[in-house]
């Protein structure tokens, strides 16, 4: 018969996954949120090949399980490319291009949304193609972008979740571990669910604050 | 000078205009009527490059528009102002003034922003430099819509139906700043319905008709009983924007 009873070493244990969770959040984000709106310029710019191409990804991307994208990268791409892939690489390689996908779609939508008269005004005022996205375009797309995105990372920070099949000890397989081994299930998924919310708050309230800034513009103050 | 020679622009199977030659020497303002679908807008789409033309050219300043470097060049020459404004809505009014000056121009920051302060004095707006678009009147928009143009000093002022969205008081603002820019000797080319103010302040008035230029009178001639009056079209025309 073993301890069932949770120690502070639990605890530690616990926040090591959160930290490997968050950190994997945090990487695949940055990195998707890079590839994805690359992806939306070549689109945008109309880069023969390359826009087409990219467009076939994001549907592939979009449309197919993250677990089987996992599988496929974790036990597939090794055998493909003769070499090892550790449970991390895996992760970061899977969810960045899955997070990339997602805000591709997101970016198009918000160029887009940026008004032809927008850029008409900044081409009859001499800005060259970099001026206008750097000056018009960037800035509006943005303020309507961060409203979707905010779902699509809170959605994203769950899904990260996955990775505890292939081995890597994040928050939920921590928390797996603490259920074997303390045999208390409500306890250990109520605290593993709470910490996801706390981070999912976080992330939201972050994102909601950045959206105050983006749109001040559109804020009404009175004249 | 701007030089437009037999112009000619068609969507599909629409011609919008229709062989139009057209001459605009310095320190002019020449008024462009028509009725809508006449081939008005367009013309300064062209001018400004926003339309290729499917035949004909235009000359800015010895500059062709055709050409991708002759077109840069000719922009720098123009200021366009817009009916529907087009002001940048996540800039403030000062910042829509900067943008240009300090991105094309490369005016440094500090001598950008007293002249777009200033621009912004003269039409009665140096309160409302910090303000947003949204947080503007249509009026109060288009005079910074007015001063984005003039801050990168263009030598003629493309001006396009600039009151059509505008109330009568709020058109007589912008009315009020455009004839003191002509007072001033401001080259100008202005799209309007504005019959009796264009007679105000104009030195020609152009009349094109379905993409063809059906006049091309100094001012007192176009509205002589003689002149353009004699012509049907025209005739038919202004007394219906008087009713």
């Amino acid at each position: 018969m073993h301890d069932t009873g949770f120690t502070h070493h639990d605890l530690v244990l616990l926040l090591q996954g959160l930290g490997v969770s968050v950190g994997l959040f945090a990487a695949t984000t940055i990195i998707g949120l890079a590839l994805g709106t690359g992806w939306a310029l070549l689109r945008y710019y109309r880069v023969p090949l390359l826009a087409p191409a990219v467009a076939f990804l994001a549907e592939l991307l979009k449309n197919s399980p993250v677990l089987v994208q996992l599988f496929l990268v974790f036990f597939g791409l090794p055998v493909l490319l003769e070499t090892d892939l550790t449970p991390v690489e895996a992760a970061l390689i899977t969810l960045s291009g899955n997070t990339a996908a997602f805000v591709y779609v997101i970016a198009v939508s918000a160029i887009e949304s940026v008004g032809r008269e927008q850029l008409e005004t900044a081409r009859v005022f001499g800005l060259g193609r970099w001026q206008t996205l750097r000056r018009v375009v960037a800035p509006q797309a943005a303020a309507f972008g961060v409203g979707p995105l905010t779902g699509l990372l809170v959605n994203q920070l769950q899904v990260t979740s996955l990775i505890s099949v292939i081995g890597v000890v994040d928050l939920t397989k921590a928390g797996a571990i603490l259920n074997v081994r303390t045999l208390a299930p409500f306890v250990v998924w109520t605290v593993v669910g709470l910490l996801y919310y706390l981070v999912a708050r976080l992330i939201a309230w972050s994102c909601s604050r950045l959206e105050t800034r983006l749109r001040a513009h559109s804020q009404w103050k009175g004249l | 000078m701007i030089e437009i020679d037999g112009v000619i622009k068609r969507y599909g199977a629409n011609t919008v205009l229709d062989g139009v030659d057209l001459r605009i020497a310095p320190g002019e303002v020449v008024s462009i009527l028509g009725a809508s679908g006449s081939g008005k807008s367009t013309l300064i789409r062209c001018i400004n490059g926003l339309e290729r033309t499917d035949g004909g050219a235009i000359v800015v300043d010895g500059h062709r528009i055709d050409d991708p470097k002759g077109l840069q060049r000719a922009r720098r020459c123009c200021g366009t102002v817009f009916q529907s404004f087009n002001l940048y809505p996540h800039l403030t009014a000062l910042q829509n003034i900067t943008l240009a000056p300090t991105e094309v121009l490369k005016t440094p920051r500090r001598q950008a922003d007293d002249e777009a302060r200033a621009l912004l004095a003269a039409v009665g707006l140096e309160e409302r430099a910090g303000a947003y678009p949204a947080q503007l009147s249509g009026g109060q928009r288009q005079r910074v819509g007015i001063c984005r143009a003039l801050a990168m000093k263009p030598r003629y002022l493309l001006l396009d139906e600039v009151t059509s969205a505008l109330d009568p008081e709020m058109t007589a603002d912008v009315l009020a700043i455009l004839a003191r820019l002509a007072a001033d000797g401001t080259t100008m080319l202005f799209v309007t319905h504005e019959i009796d103010f264009a007679r105000q302040i104009s030195s020609r008035i152009v009349f094109l008709d379905q993409g063809r230029l059906l006049a091309d009178l100094p001012t007192s001639e176009f509205f002589a009983p003689d002149g353009g009056l004699a012509q049907p079209r025209i005739a038919q025309f202004l007394s219906k924007m008087k009713k």
